[in-house]
């Protein structure tokens, strides 16, 4: 689904140049669930970003799909994150003037889809995610778990094959962290989506098949998954 | 320099370091307003002080003037006048005008000042540069002898010996320069642009021997100057004037003063809405910067201080719009003075083109510093409220996220009470007449709506509420309800911004629908009362007042001339002079009743036109314009006591007419009545009526042959269609109101400022609201939507507003403030097609406000603006 050729990442930070990935190369198969970990600034989100087309490789290959990214222009990129990622963020980033089906509903909405097809789909994940309850209210008006339960249906909302987390439990207690990264396991299992997952947390880290653990830029280490640690949790 | 202000100027600079393109926003919207303001001020202030700077050089050492009306005094009165006690001189003088025939400047209006040359050669303050083989005692009584002034004399490239041909009245003149007339002091003087000739040339030259102009006395220096003009003026009759020199200024400024006291005010609506402009960067500005006010709070800066701070900046911003405003204000005063000088010398009296040099000389630091001052002022009145925010904000709330337009929303419903509340008053304040001839109340009325308007702004911005998910709604809806909802979250700002545009609207919208209601009743009433086929004036009629009086009439004789044509059925002589009534100067217009009566009609308040026409010249009465009714509280059946050559002389007015050409009012009377008392042969135009079936052209070349022979080698006289007449009266209608579109033009711009710089506001504050957009899905082409969507929601409230405000505007304009000014009843029409233009072009300029801030918003970096916190 995802393979990372010699990418590199450099940042101009005043005068000095910043290395932010450096000659990573990476594999990961349809339907795997794959972690990140590492110290901040060790180049997990940048990473994350390079692959959602958030940002521009240095240098290096990114293939989705079996299909290479070098040339997209700004455009086809948009559709293929309209069609083929899902991206859950830290700091939830929902719209604050919209209700919470409206946020979920989005993704849909953007790529035009009807709108008796969206608010089929949009009550389907809101039931989910456990949050049908609480559809007509505003972000302003939710807690942090709940705000990136709606987050995690809006990135999945329109069946993408490409599930991009970063740090979805970072702006949340320990107890509602546990329950979200269930909660995106369960869902990515079910609908077969591949998940990339960046992390602090050695706990969610191991919510994945396995775990790459980075460093300055490259990735160092592979951890495949201990089983029923989640069970511990 | 005190600590506390070395601190404020830090902050001040990393703040405009901070958001460059929103300080050079607000700077420019601050300087179109003061430079609208500086340059009509100046503009008025130069066209006047050119007036009185050329009365008063020429007058010289005179104390009082005593002067007729247009058709002159008689120069017997200088006998008179000398044998008064305390009277040292008594000069007569010829103030005419002069067309240029030839050369390189031909159709220049200049002014012929004719003196006893003989006398006063040493005098009146000017120097003469002659050659040494010019005999100076010859050359002042040569009748063909002229002093050419230096400006003049540069301009025409001619020097003494030169010969310059002259249009005066309707002959020509060809004069020889015999010296060049300079100032004796070393500014530029009315000399400089002066035609002088000898009292006697001048009496034959204009048509005027046995008459003179006016008298310049000069009285004894120990006596009182009031002492002895008031035994001048018993010792003449009654309808001659004495009168200081300078009173010349005040009465023109008192003639033309509702015409710039409206134009002034005009130009305050720039500043209006560079004060909503200035209103909007400081809320935002605060509402951008409250955590940096908790950390100063915190630190010990006291409330007081931080308001300080804001009105500051706001006054930063004044300063540098006063001093860049002040300087476009002084290029565009250039422009201005040019077209008002021309409207006051069409509808008012002759005033030079820019003669001050106001401009460029000691006053440029005074224009800069009012600029400046106009600049600060009105930035710290916008600043006001939301520095008061700012410091009235506690530390714990100006850290927290949000609290800020949470506060102003509460103050959304009381505003919209508040903003009907001014509405009413708006009503009540129309209704008064006005104090002291100005429509103050009609202005306050005006302020009022506006105000009322922008209060009610904030409530008009706070969108009903759409569900999205359950309707089937497309992209584009979901797109609109994004950018509705966001707009909707910042009423405070956003009405602001609603409020900035709705009052340019409106002004453009209310002076369109007054100016189309004026014209359309101006269009109206000379189709129904001009009815000649043909009118014969004088070459340079067309060109106003500018021309002078004598230039102004044609001889008595063309009558006969002009009946003679077989196709001609009848020839009336209309007679137009201006007299003093009361204190005000009106027009005086005779001419044939009876006829008049038969072949047209005045449009007469109530009765039969020509009716009363006949009644009128049958018993010796008068009808009087609208306008002068009003002024002088006379109506039909009452009478009109006027000051006549013959004495005083009492008039029942028979009827009372509708009459567009003077806001000084106009007095009619049958020319037989007119001579008997004026003693006046001349005519102003000759209105000629042709008998059915006859061709027009014919008719007009073969007049223009014979009159041409009879204007002894002058230009032609001017021989109009009725059509061409009709067309000329509402392009000289145009040029006057060209200031105003100019001046609603610089409004509308501030106010498109303002929009491009809430939506830049609303982008900056939005980046991560795109960015995420863009990360699940959305296109930069639909972020260009959503700006877009923003702008047209504000545009459309805005828009929306403005209609009402202009519509409700317009009728305060036509009802009050304009009736009160001029008197003037105005028909009111919906100039449906002009409206429709000014609102596509009210959503253009939105959209093209909106246009820039979209493009940058779709073409940030998604991953910036994601890491935005």
């Amino acid at each position: 689904m995802v393979t990372l050729r010699q990418l590199c990442k450099t940042y101009a930070r005043g005068q000095a140049m910043v290395s932010a990935l450096r000659d990573v190369n990476l594999e990961v198969q349809y339907g795997e669930f794959c972690a990140f970990v590492g110290p901040s600034g060790c180049g997990k989100s940048t990473l994350l970003n390079l692959v959602a087309g958030l940002d521009i490789p240095t240098s290096g290959e990114i293939v989705l799909d079996g299909r290479s990214t070098t040339n997209l222009t700004s455009y086809e990129w948009t559709k293929i994150r309209r069609e083929t990622i899902g991206i859950v963020f830290q700091a939830f980033h929902l719209v604050h003037g919209l209700t919470a089906e409206e946020n979920v509903a989005l993704p849909l909405m953007l790529r035009g889809d009807d709108g008796r097809g969206v608010s089929k789909r949009v009550d389907e994940m809101l039931e989910r995610v456990g949050m049908t309850h609480r559809r007509q209210h505003r972000p302003a008006e939710l807690s942090g778990g709940e705000q990136q339960r709606i987050a995690i249906a809006r990135a999945l909302v329109h069946r993408p094959r490409l599930l991009l987390a970063d740090e979805p439990t970072g702006n949340i207690d320990s107890h509602q962290g546990a329950e979200i990264m269930t909660l995106i396991r369960d869902l990515a299992t079910s609908g077969g989506q591949t998940v990339l997952l960046v992390t602090h947390s050695a706990l969610a880290a191991k919510t994945g098949d396995y775990t790459w653990t980075m460093r300055d830029g490259r990735l160092v280490s592979r951890t495949p998954r201990e089983a029923d640690l989640v069970a511990s949790w | 320099m005190p600590t506390f202000v070395k601190l404020v100027v830090l902050i001040l600079l990393s703040h405009l370091r901070q958001w460059p393109l929103r300080t050079l926003l607000t700077i420019v919207g601050v300087s179109l307003g003061v430079s609208a303001s500086v340059a009509v001020r100046t503009a008025n202030v130069d066209v006047l002080r050119s007036f009185e700077q050329a009365v008063l050089t020429v007058a010289g050492p005179t104390t009082w003037e005593v002067s007729g009306d247009e058709t002159g005094l008689d120069e017997r009165i200088v006998t008179s006048v000398r044998t008064v006690s305390g009277v040292m001189s008594a000069s007569p003088v010829i103030f005419q005008t002069a067309v240029r025939m030839n050369g390189n400047q031909p159709g220049q209006a200049i002014q012929v000042l004719g003196l006893d040359l003989l006398d006063e050669f040493h005098t009146r303050g000017f120097d003469v540069n002659q050659p040494e083989t010019e005999n100076q005692l010859l050359s002042m009584v040569d009748p063909q002898a002229v002093f050419l002034g230096g400006a003049l004399a540069t301009e025409w490239q001619v020097s003494v010996g030169d010969h310059v041909d002259l249009l005066i009245g309707t002959g020509r003149l060809r004069c020889r320069v015999a010296g060049i007339l300079r100032g004796k002091s070393d500014r530029s003087s009315s000399w400089d642009r002066m035609v002088l000739m000898d009292i006697a040339a001048a009496q034959i030259s204009f048509g005027m021997v046995g008459k003179v102009d006016r008298l310049d006395i000069v009285t004894e220096k120990n006596l009182s100057v009031e002492e002895v003009g008031a035994r001048i003026r018993a010792a003449l009759p009654p309808h001659v004037t004495v009168e200081r020199p300078a009173n010349r200024t005040s009465q023109v400024e008192l003639m033309v003063d509702a015409f710039r006291l409206n134009l002034t005010v005009l130009s305050w609506v720039g500043l209006l809405v560079g004060m909503f402009l200035i209103y909007n960067t400081m809320a935002f500005a605060v509402a951008q910067r409250r955590r940096e006010i908790g950390i100063y709070r915190a630190i010990g800066m006291s409330q007081s201080r931080i308001a300080f701070l804001f009105l500051m900046e706001a006054g930063l911003y004044g300063f540098l719009g006063g001093v860049v405003g002040s300087a476009a204000g002084m290029g565009l005063a250039q422009e201005l003075i040019t077209l008002l000088s021309r409207t006051i010398s069409d509808l008012y009296v002759p005033v030079g083109i820019g003669g001050s040099g106001l401009l460029w000389t000691g006053h440029f630091g005074g224009i800069v510093i009012e600029g400046i001052m106009i600049g600060c002022v009105v930035s710290m009145i916008g600043a006001i409220g939301p520095s008061l925010d700012a410091s009235r904000t506690t530390t714990v709330r100006a850290l927290a996220p949000g609290d800020y337009e949470a506060s102003q929303q509460v103050r959304v419903g009381s505003l919209a009470v508040m903003g009907s509340a001014l509405l009413v008053v708006s009503g009540f304040l129309s209704w008064p007449g006005p104090i002291g001839e100005v429509p103050i109340l009609g202005y306050a009325a005006t302020l009022c709506l506006l105000a009322g308007l922008a209060c009610l702004a904030p409530i008009c911005v706070i969108g009903r509420r759409r569900r999205y998910v359950r309707q089937e709604d497309g992209v584009h809806d979901v797109m609109r309800g994004i950018a509705v909802e966001h707009a909707s979250r910042n009423p405070g700002r956003n009405g602001v911004t609603v409020s900035a545009f709705m009052v340019g609207l409106a002004i453009m919208i209310g002076v369109l629908v007054m100016v189309r209601s004026f014209r359309h009743t101006v269009e109206v009433w000379v189709t129904d009362t001009v009815l000649s086929d043909l009118v014969v004036a004088p070459s340079m009629w067309l060109r106003g007042t500018e021309i002078g009086t004598v230039g102004r009439s044609l001889p008595a004789s063309w009558l006969a001339v002009l009946a003679s044509d077989p196709d001609v059925a009848a020839v009336d002589s209309y007679r137009d002079v201006r007299i003093e009534i009361k204190g005000r100067r009106v027009a005086v217009v005779s001419r044939d009743l009876r006829l008049h009566a038969q072949w047209s009609r005045y449009l007469v308040r109530s009765g039969d036109s020509s009716e009363l026409l006949n009644r009128a010249a049958e018993i010796g009465g008068v009808l009087v314009s609208e306008v002068l009714a009003n002024k002088l509280g006379v109506e039909e059946g009452s009478t009109l006591e006027v000051m006549t050559p013959s004495g005083a002389r009492r008039f029942p007015i028979v009827a009372v007419f509708y009459d567009y050409s003077t806001d000084g009012g106009k007095l009619l009377m049958d020319r037989a009545l007119y001579q008997s008392l004026w003693h006046d042969d001349l005519v102003t135009v000759f209105p000629v009526y042709l008998r059915d079936g006859t061709n027009l052209d014919d008719v007009r070349a073969r007049m223009t042959t014979l009159l041409s022979a009879s204007a002894n080698g002058a230009l032609p006289p001017l021989v109009i269609s009725n059509v061409e007449l009709r067309k000329e009266i509402l392009e000289i209608f145009d040029r006057t109101f060209l200031l105003t579109y100019v001046l609603e033009a610089i409004a509308v711009v501030i106010a498109m400022l303002g929009i491009v710089n809430t939506l830049i506001t609303s982008v900056l504050e939005r980046r991560r609201e795109f960015s995420t957009l863009r990360a699940i899905g959305g296109s930069p082409t639909q972020i260009r939507q959503l700006v877009l969507w923003e702008a047209a929601y504000l545009g459309a409230i805005g828009i929306v507003l403005g209609l009402i405000g202009g519509g409700l505007l317009s009728l305060l304009l036509i009802k009050v403030i304009n009736r009160q000014s001029f008197g003037w009843t105005i028909q009111m029409v919906v100039p449906t097609a002009s409206l429709i233009q000014a609102l596509l072009l009210a959503v253009v300029a939105t959209l093209v406000a909106g246009y820039f801030p979209a493009r940058w918003a779709a073409r940030q970096p998604v991953i910036d603006g994601l890491r935005e916190e």
